[in-house]
């Protein structure tokens, strides 16, 4: 696992170094990050520098801290500085929309990292779907509870992220809508601010609230940590309450090879960041993006021109304790070798 | 008024948030499904542990007519050392120093050494430097967050050595390890605050710094320890918290610091200073963690916990305020 982060890290800084010259050919694209206390945001920036660089772009990144206001200031400054492109998570789904319409209008095109934002035109936005990773979720809860209960019957505890982030209520929506009319029960607790311990308490108090408790869905793999050590304090082993994560991150693939942890269903990290540089030279250049299927670091991703624009969804996969260890998956932290080939 | 009906009265009122805290729990006993139970009566305990130990600190701060919103980054900042050295995921280094009895002392001593350096940046600044407590330790509250970002990348040290969890799992009476530990903090700071010179100075100087100057007491020592103090415990809440998740991450803690100060007015203590004792600031962490146990089991729609959690707060502290007002009233 350190070997895989040093590779990784290794490899970035290479490509860093290798890409510098003719990064400066193509220009600067700017990277407004949400937030550099969440592991999946973390490894986003090295994922979008090292991919941008690929294709010969400079990444500057800025971090919002998850506050709204800092990034529309963020967003006002980087206007003024006139950069080729805007990538944005935003950190709320809709307040940048605003300083997007400046920034098109300033001439300076805005692609959509993760978090999809669709009351106003994009340049491209690549996303996983959060709605998705919640069917994703609810397909194998119910693969799951069929192979405990013989059906799918049960008692599943949900731990949502802090209920004022948009991203956990799609998962919510996208689990719960593929849930309905099968015979479980859904106990739904949020996790304020997305802090572990919060999500430590919840399970703890569930447990002794309701006891027969199949299955925990909680919607990010730090909290799986904070419930595993719950369920640890409860006296319970690995596999005797069924544990199912959204993300993908490094700490819910190691619970899964502990045998805590069943399923991580996994967002593309990489491949969501590799489909914005493929595209970078199109976006920047204002040409005409194509529709149709395109191979995204293995991935059949499916590019659509939406009202919002163009759109890019890659398929989220579940993680398992029978791959857990592909390389393909951004918890595992190896950055693809091959260089990402621009769309011509 | 008869002086047995002025000392019934004075008990009361001295500890009203008992009676405020006992009062809750028979209600939600009563009326919450599942919530009469010693499980969940424990684990309210263990939940009060972070909060109650960092709530030490800031309250003997605030006793001694300070502010210290630094606490929480602290606790963070301590959680996540422990989890960077004897953590073995994530980007934990697994240090392994050999049995538990080495390694809980020593990982213990690390997470409290960093909360006493920050304690004592902060005591600097304000005590020798004479900057505002306020401004000091909201820089510390913005920096050490920061360092946590930074030692850490934004990424999480998970799976803490099996020697050092023990703590987090191990129980005593039915009660877990960590309450134990919190109790006992509990018990030697009040015993402190209360019976040693030490304690009653914070308390004097909370209350007239510049009286407290005049009549020889080293004032700024006092306010200096103070700050020492607010920081190490705050590093001792950090170890814990870094125990109970079995790792730190780099939101580790976040909201802890409004729970704390909650539980500290809660507890009687006035933020003018001067004023306060630390059984009241364990019965407000208490009632506090009691209200978060209630949300929990009362399995509220999601957006709607933090609302009632606020409201919750407020008739808690509007209650405390009214206990004010009745005593000048009364006595």
């Amino acid at each position: 696992m350190k070997l895989s982060r040093r590779v990784f890290f290794g490899t970035v800084a290479a490509a860093a170094l290798a890409s510098a010259a003719a990064a400066q050919d193509k220009g600067t694209i700017y990277y407004m990050v949400p937030t550099l206390l969440d592991e999946f945001q973390t490894t986003s920036v090295d994922a979008i520098e090292k991919f941008m660089g690929d294709v010969g772009y400079d990444v500057v990144t800025l971090n919002a801290d998850n506050k709204t206001d800092i990034q529309q200031s963020q967003m006002s400054d980087t206007i003024l500085l006139d950069p080729d492109a805007i990538v944005i998570a935003p950190v709320d789904f809709n307040a940048l929309v605003p300083a997007i319409d400046e920034a098109r209008a300033a001439g300076i095109p805005v692609m959509i990292f993760d978090r999809q934002i669709t009351d106003t035109m994009i340049d491209l936005t690549s996303v996983a779907g959060t709605i998705e990773i919640g069917h994703v979720a609810a397909a194998e809860i119910k693969r799951l509870l069929t192979e405990k209960n013989g059906s799918v019957t049960g008692t599943i505890l949900q731990v949502l992220g802090d209920p004022g982030d948009p991203y956990t209520l799609d998962i919510q929506q996208g689990f719960e809508e593929r849930m309905e009319g099968d015979d479980v029960t859904i106990i739904t607790q949020p996790a304020m601010q997305w802090e572990a311990s919060n999500a430590g308490s919840i399970v703890a108090d569930e447990l002794l609230a309701t006891p027969d408790i199949d299955l925990i869905f909680v919607h990010a793999a730090h909290l799986a940590v904070a419930a595993v050590a719950s369920l640890e304090a409860a006296g319970k082993a690995p596999g005797d309450v069924l544990l199912v994560s959204s993300n993908g991150a490094p700490v819910g693939l190691d619970l899964i090879r502990q045998g805590w942890e069943q399923v991580e269903v996994e967002q593309p990290l990489f491949a969501q960041a590799a489909a914005l540089a493929m595209f970078a030279d199109k976006v920047v250049n204002g040409e005409e993006i194509e529709p149709g299927t395109y191979d995204v670091l293995g991935l059949q991703s499916e590019l659509t021109i939406e009202e919002w624009g163009p759109n890019i969804k890659i398929p989220g996969a579940a993680i398992t304790a029978d791959n857990v260890d592909e390389p393909r998956f951004w918890g595992n932290l190896q950055a693809p070798d091959d260089p990402i080939t621009p769309v011509e | 008024m008869t002086p047995a009906r002025r000392r019934t009265i004075e008990f009361l009122l001295d500890n009203l948030v008992w009676l405020m805290l006992i009062t809750v729990l028979v209600i939600f006993s009563l009326t919450i499904p599942r919530y009469f139970q010693f499980g969940i009566f424990a684990n309210i305990l263990e939940q009060s542990t972070y909060v109650g130990v960092m709530a030490i600190g800031l309250a003997m701060v605030i006793i001694s007519g300070n502010l210290d919103l630094s606490v929480e980054s602290t606790a963070a900042l301590s959680a996540m050392v422990t989890g960077l050295l004897f953590a073995s995921s994530g980007i934990g280094l697994g240090i392994d120093l050999g049995p538990a009895i080495v390694m809980i002392p020593v990982s213990m001593l690390i997470a409290v050494a960093v909360g006493t350096l920050i304690g004592f940046i902060n005591g600097f600044f304000t005590v020798k430097i004479g900057m505002s407590a306020f401004i000091v330790t909201l820089a510390s509250f913005i920096w050490v967050r920061g360092l946590v970002v930074a030692i850490s990348g934004g990424r999480s040290a998970q799976s803490l050595a099996p020697e050092i969890r023990m703590i987090g799992i191990e129980r005593l009476f039915g009660i877990p390890l960590l309450a134990w530990i919190s109790v006992l903090c509990f018990v030697i700071f009040a015993f402190i605050m209360a019976k040693t010179p030490f304690g009653r100075y914070i308390t004097l100087v909370g209350g007239n710094e510049a009286a407290t100057f005049r009549a020889g007491i080293p004032s700024g020592r006092i306010l200096w320890m103070s700050f020492v103090l607010a920081g190490a415990l705050a590093g001792l809440a950090g170890w814990l918290l870094a125990i109970r998740t079995s790792g730190a991450t780099a939101n580790l803690g976040v909201g802890m610091l409004f729970n704390a100060f909650a539980a500290v007015v809660i507890g009687g203590v006035s933020l003018k200073g001067g004023i306060g004792k630390l059984p009241g600031v364990y019965a407000g962490v208490l009632l506090i963690y009691s209200i978060h146990t209630a949300i929990n089991l009362m399995r509220l729609p999601a957006h709607w916990t933090q609302v009632i959690l606020g409201l919750l707060v407020l008739a808690a502290v509007l209650l405390d305020t009214l206990k004010l007002r009745l005593r000048e009233r009364l006595l």
